[in-house]
């Protein structure tokens, strides 16, 4: 069995290598993402938001709803992770072992 | 498709540091070999094009470091 | 943190960190639209100096934002994004629609500059007070009660 995973694992190494050459170049301006759209972000970022950064402009002014849902997503996370970090019940030993007080409210 | 020589040094480094990472016994050790991870990856985002993203790997990496050492307060220092 | 941790070097370079922390945090707040950088980096900036500063002093730091104001001040901070988009809908455009921000300036796309930086202070906002949050919960996690107070 570890033997057919290894052979599997070589066998889809080996196509990773010999096909991302036919990757194109990075920064490459005929593929098709640098054809549809970003030429018209980057001509009218400018006099559409007014700043001057591009990414700036494309992820708030443009893709502003976005943005709104990945700051609310976060905080969102991050109430969470305080919701059951500080609660007395849950991820803690039970109450009923007290032969040893000192460590028993140490997580380990 | 075209990598450079340094481009290929660094993403060896990164598995190397990841296998560092997995098979550290010492978890301050870990945390703070993950901190060269994450520059590693500035240095890639970097040479990629791109300076917003390296620019937050950059400070988050810094933050989830200081993470690791102040949760590492509050358990063991040695895996078992 | 309930006590400083450290000796009087690691206290002592801390403490030339956090004012340029601090400062470069504003810098990256207030110049997000002309350089690389904007509200979440510039939030992380700032939140990596209250922690340094609580860091080095414990408790009784000048810079120091308790567990349930970050909890509020985060939630703020998510207001702030979605008031922009209120303001807009009470204006007559469709929610994010900056063209119709309450303040008329003559070139239109002044309105959409003034509406991105106000979306970047709630997105600072929120981004540096869920991390002294997280920061805060991990630190009082193995203490006597846990509850944040």
């Amino acid at each position: 069995m570890r033997g057919l995973v290894a052979v599997l694992l070589a066998v889809i190494t080996g196509m990773f290598c010999s096909f991302v050459t036919y990757l194109p170049e990075i920064g490459d301006v005929n593929t098709a993402p640098n054809q549809h759209v970003t030429p018209t972000y980057i001509s009218r970022s400018v006099e559409d938001t007014g700043s001057p950064n591009v990414v700036t402009g494309v992820i708030i002014d443009y893709r502003g709803f976005d943005t709104m849902w990945e700051t609310s997503v976060m905080f969102l996370a991050g109430l969470t992770t305080v919701l059951l970090l500080t609660s007395n019940k849950v991820g803690r030993r039970p109450e009923e072992e007290p032969e040893d007080p000192e460590e028993g409210d140490v997580v380990k | 498709m075209q990598i450079y020589i340094i481009e290929a040094v660094l993403l060896v480094f990164l598995i190397l540091i990841t296998c560092a990472v997995i098979f550290c016994k010492d978890l301050l050790s870990a945390a703070v070999i993950y901190s060269g991870f994450s520059f590693t990856a500035v240095l890639l985002y970097f040479m990629m094009g791109s300076p917003d993203v390296a620019f937050t790997e950059a400070v988050i990496g810094t933050i989830s470091t200081i993470f690791f050492v102040a949760s590492l307060k509050k358990i063991d220092r040695w895996c078992k | 943190m309930r006590e400083p941790f450290g000796g009087i070097v690691l206290s002592t370079a801390f403490r030339l960190l956090v004012p340029f922390s601090i400062i470069y945090g504003v810098y990256i707040l207030c110049f997000g639209e002309y350089s690389p950088g904007g509200g979440f980096q510039a939030g992380a900036l700032l939140a990596v100096g209250v922690l340094l500063s609580r860091m080095i002093l414990g408790e009784n730091a000048r810079f120091n934002i308790d567990g349930k104001t970050s909890v509020v001040m985060a939630g703020v901070g998510t207001f702030l994004y979605t008031f922009v988009g209120w303001v807009t809908l009470f204006g007559g455009g469709l929610f994010l629609e900056y063209d119709f921000m309450p303040i008329k300036m003559e070139p239109m796309h002044e309105m959409h500059a003034m509406a991105i930086f106000i979306i970047e202070i709630g997105v600072t906002i929120c981004v540096m007070m869920t991390i002294i949050n997280l920061m805060d919960s991990i630190i009082k996690r193995g203490d006597d009660d846990g509850s944040i107070e």
